[in-house]
């Protein structure tokens, strides 16, 4: 209250702004476990980033260590793996980002015209299952059908008259279609939840007026549905740049094999391997931090340019 | 508007580090909960002569839940508490690989009394982490404790370490006669052997008799290829009456076996580094035998004489492989295995090896797993006194037999007679007798702190626990060592005292892009084998080998020559 002659001027938007908080007490109460959340694993966390910068001391900690400078990502560009890691990332998150986006997207638009509810629900149910069904167990059902001699597919290229016993896992030829493969059954059924959601937003007198004036489904899937999830789209795109030096530890880790290493290597098994397993946790944090600040570049860039051309952008 | 947001974040971040802060506090409560020890130097006169303090001792093992227990019998704890007045307690780190877990937990700086972690020796991973912690103050000096114990003062002798254990592991010569580790499960005699293991490849019985064939003959890999090929031929199936894999991996999982690549294998498996011709060391990678090994593993393939997954198998199917009979020829496994007490799989070989015929290699002792105290730790002598009384007879005698009276009985000579009914137990229900508490029914608590001066022969009459009653799983085990003439092998067998060759990465300038580029090396062998042609093979071993060598790989052979000279710090290289 001392306050109140000494800045008067900054006292009523103040004021306004509390009592607009306990107007709304209770929605801010809902917000707040998740405000929490972001605080202690999201932000306190970022204290550790130093760590790319220090040369970490068990019984000095992360503030008591030496600095060491930008040591840590001049030993990685000079490490002959560098260039290897950075465009096999590239590559698998490219796939995942660009190549994959269309996917989800056009099973919720066939949900959508799905006009049995029973089929609807079953059929959804079974594409939202293997979300929960984690990397381990999907990556041993695709070994153990992939299997020279003994794995479904082989057995049924043999009863075909084929060879049946080609290692696809160890072949680097079928990497790419057997990791977008997986990738693709295991997630478009849980991505697609978004656009559905979006398409059910979509007002049905859109689709009314287009009947009266003759279109047909196809016509009103591509001028009024697309259209009107064209923002949910592009938000949603570029959220996922952020990750676009992530290409997704678990999966990979799993996929790999001495025969495909050389494509299945990427950024973060290097950091589980170099960093954690060999306890260079500031290496580790530096190529971290890198695949961060970039993905953070890239999220920003991408707003912009969005903002320019299309009314849609995250701020 | 700044401030405003500022305040509200400053709310939170206050509350989580007050949370924070509270947390910590409670942490190094560990120690804090142990009661106060007191002088322990001299037991109180109601106390019997083993008493050392009434207080909590909690280890942290950094070691996999299949090897190790947190559960502890009652009985067990009541005794231990008994002598010693120290209430045991130890906590699994559970990582999905224990080196993980060690680093995460050396880095959270919030240790209880002890840490236990793998160590065969210094050449293993763990050791540049738990170096790392040593050099910058994490450990207790370990050696004035030392002094003054039953057991663990004889690693202060002269003669009672091996090479590795004393100048790699344990009294590095950085440290100045400190040391900051114990490294476990030495032998009280130099070449003592505790088991009669007959390790490598074994043959199904049935099957060889079928082909007519001495397992014991097959000394090279030409007559292993023959073999396979007979087997092929043969149309044996397994116990569901599928067609059997002539060679099937690995009993543990797929992975290179030099056993079964004998002649074709340049130094220890996963090594691959031995002295040429000249005396000088080399890497398989740069010695035209790994070609061979190369172009034979690939016409085992392609013959489909060898499992298509030999190398990425993972354990359950290895292991189901086995127990079905689907493997004509399992790639390694041992004698001790309870599924073949029957013998009906025979060991083969042991093939010869580059230098000529089969000879045994015996490490003169060794060592295996380690333990060590923190610096935060209030009264570590307590530690140190218990793990030598674990070590001494009495101790040992507690953590591998059990209670007197309950899980045997003392013989005239003052061993221990296993009862019949814990055998009966042990083999028939596993986890009712692990939950007796003691190492003869696999539950080895006591292992962390007390297994090492080991020479159970002397001190219990018997080599395995159990081995004076008939049925004890180990008969069939001996039976096969006679079959594979183990005491002869053993009587002219190779003791050595010597390093692993990657033994030295830690203190090699670039150890850490080597380590990475000879992981690429293990790797780029199995993608050598799966090429279509010896030369897509060979294009595979040559760019490795580039990547080895950009990362000092001929530097590194050279610090290996030097240290070969040395003979504190000799180099093994043959294969077992």
């Amino acid at each position: 209250m001392k306050q109140t002659n000494a800045a008067p001027a900054l006292q009523a938007p103040k004021r306004r702004l509390w009592k607009e908080i306990l107007k709304h007490r209770y929605l801010y109460m809902m917000v707040l476990p998740c405000i929490v959340f972001f605080i202690i694993f999201n932000y306190i966390p970022m204290g550790g980033l130093l760590l790319a910068f220090k040369d970490y001391k068990f019984n000095k900690g992360i503030l008591g260590s030496p600095w060491v400078g930008f040591d840590y990502f001049q030993t990685f560009f000079n490490s002959y793996q560098s260039g290897m890691l950075i465009k096999n990332t590239l590559i698998i998150s490219g796939m995942k980002l660009f190549l994959y986006l269309p996917f989800p997207i056009i099973l919720a638009l066939m949900f959508n015209e799905i006009r049995n509810k029973w089929f609807k629900n079953i059929s959804q149910s079974i594409l939202y299952l293997p979300h929960f069904i984690s990397w381990v167990v999907v990556v041993g059902l695709v070994q153990r059908i992939l299997a020279p001699d003994t794995g479904l597919l082989n057995q049924f290229i043999s009863g075909m008259g084929g060879d049946g016993s080609t290692f696809f896992m160890m072949e680097p030829d079928y990497f790419y279609q057997i990791m977008f493969g997986s990738h693709l059954w295991k997630s478009i059924g849980w991505d697609s939840i978004i656009y559905m959601a979006a398409i059910a937003g979509v007002n049905p007198d859109m689709y009314e007026a287009a009947k009266i004036d003759g279109a047909g489904k196809l016509r009103e899937v591509w001028s009024i549905t697309i259209p009107s999830i064209t923002p949910t789209i592009v938000i949603l795109f570029i959220l996922s740049l952020g990750n676009i030096l992530s290409a997704g530890f678990d999966q990979l880790y799993l996929l790999r094999t001495p025969g495909n290493m050389h494509l299945a290597d990427i950024l973060d098994t290097y950091i589980i391997q170099i960093g954690l397993q060999g306890g260079q946790y500031g290496y580790a944090t530096a190529v971290g931090m890198m695949q961060g600040v970039i993905g953070l570049i890239l999220v920003v860039l991408a707003n912009k340019i969005s903002r320019k051309v299309s009314d849609t952008a995250l701020w | 508007m700044n401030k405003k947001w500022a305040k509200f974040l400053a709310l939170p971040l206050a509350a989580t580090m007050l949370i924070t802060g509270c947390s910590n506090s409670n942490n190094g409560g560990s120690n804090a909960s142990s009661s106060p020890s007191g002088d322990a130097s001299v037991a109180p006169a109601d106390k019997p002569a083993t008493w050392i303090a009434d207080r909590k001792i909690k280890g942290l093992v950094f070691m996999g839940t299949d090897d190790y227990t947190e559960d502890m019998n009652p009985e067990i704890k009541a005794e231990i508490k008994k002598r010693t007045g120290i209430d045991f307690e130890i906590e699994i780190m559970k990582a999905s690989k224990s080196i993980d877990g060690l680093i995460a937990g050396i880095a959270a700086n919030d240790l209880p009394d002890f840490i236990a972690f793998y160590l065969n020796n210094s050449g293993r991973p763990e050791m540049s982490v738990v170096l790392k912690a040593a050099r910058e103050g994490v450990f207790t000096d370990l050696t004035p404790l030392m002094k003054d114990t039953k057991v663990y003062s004889k690693y202060l002798q002269e003669d009672f370490l091996p090479n590795d254990t004393k100048y790699g592991v344990m009294f590095r010569p950085e440290f100045n006669g400190s040391t900051y580790f114990i490294h476990m499960n030495v032998n009280r005699e130099g070449g003592y052997d505790s088991r009669k293991y007959a390790g490598g490849p074994y043959i199904r019985k049935d099957i060889a008799d079928a082909l007519g064939v001495d397992p014991r003959t097959i000394k090279t890999t030409d007559q292993l290829y023959e073999l396979a090929k007979k087997i092929k031929q043969g149309g044996f199936k397994d116990s569901n009456g599928k067609d059997v894999v002539p060679i099937g991996p690995n009993y543990w999982g797929g992975q290179e076996i030099g056993k079964l690549f004998g002649d074709l294998e340049w130094g220890e498996e996963n090594q691959w580094i031995r002295p040429d011709e000249s005396g000088k060391m080399q890497h398989e990678a740069q010695n035209p035998l790994v070609m061979k090994k190369v172009e034979y593993v690939q016409k085992l393939l392609s013959e489909k004489l060898i499992h298509p997954e030999f190398f990425t198998l993972d354990e359950s199917q290895s292991t189901e492989g086995a127990l079905n009979g689907t493997w004509g020829i399992i790639a390694n496994m041992h004698n001790y295995q309870d599924f073949n007490q029957d013998m009906h799989y025979l060991p083969l070989g042991p093939l010869n090896g580059i230098d000529g015929e089969y000879q045994m290699q015996v490490a003169f002792k060794s060592g295996y797993s380690a333990w060590a105290i923190p610096s935060t730790t209030k009264n570590p002598e307590d530690i140190m006194k218990f793990a030598d009384y674990l070590a001494t007879r009495e101790g040992k005698l507690l953590w591998k037999y059990g209670l007197e009276g309950r899980d045997y009985t003392l013989g005239a000579d003052g061993n221990p007679l296993v009862k019949q009914e814990v055998m009966d137990l042990r083999t028939n229900d596993s986890n009712a007798a692990k939950a007796l508490g003691f190492g003869g029914v696999k539950n080895y608590w006591g292992e962390l702190l007390g297994s090492t001066d080991i020479d159970w022969m002397a001190d219990f009459g018997e080599m395995e626990y159990g081995d004076k009653l008939q049925d004890s799983t180990s008969q069939g085990a001996l039976e096969i060592a006679k079959y594979w003439d183990w005491d002869a092998k053993r009587a002219n067998a190779n003791v050595f005292d010597a390093y692993s060759p990657n033994a030295f990465l830690g203190e090699f300038a670039r150890g850490n892009e080597l380590k990475a580029a000879f992981d690429n090396y293990k790797d780029s062998l199995v993608k050598a084998y799966y090429s279509k042609t010896p030369e897509a093979g060979k294009a595979v071993i040559d760019s490795a080998l580039k990547q080895m060598q950009a990362a000092g790989l001929d530097d590194y052979l050279k610090l290996l020559d030097q240290k070969h000279a040395d003979p504190h710090t000799k180099i093994s290289y043959r294969a077992f």
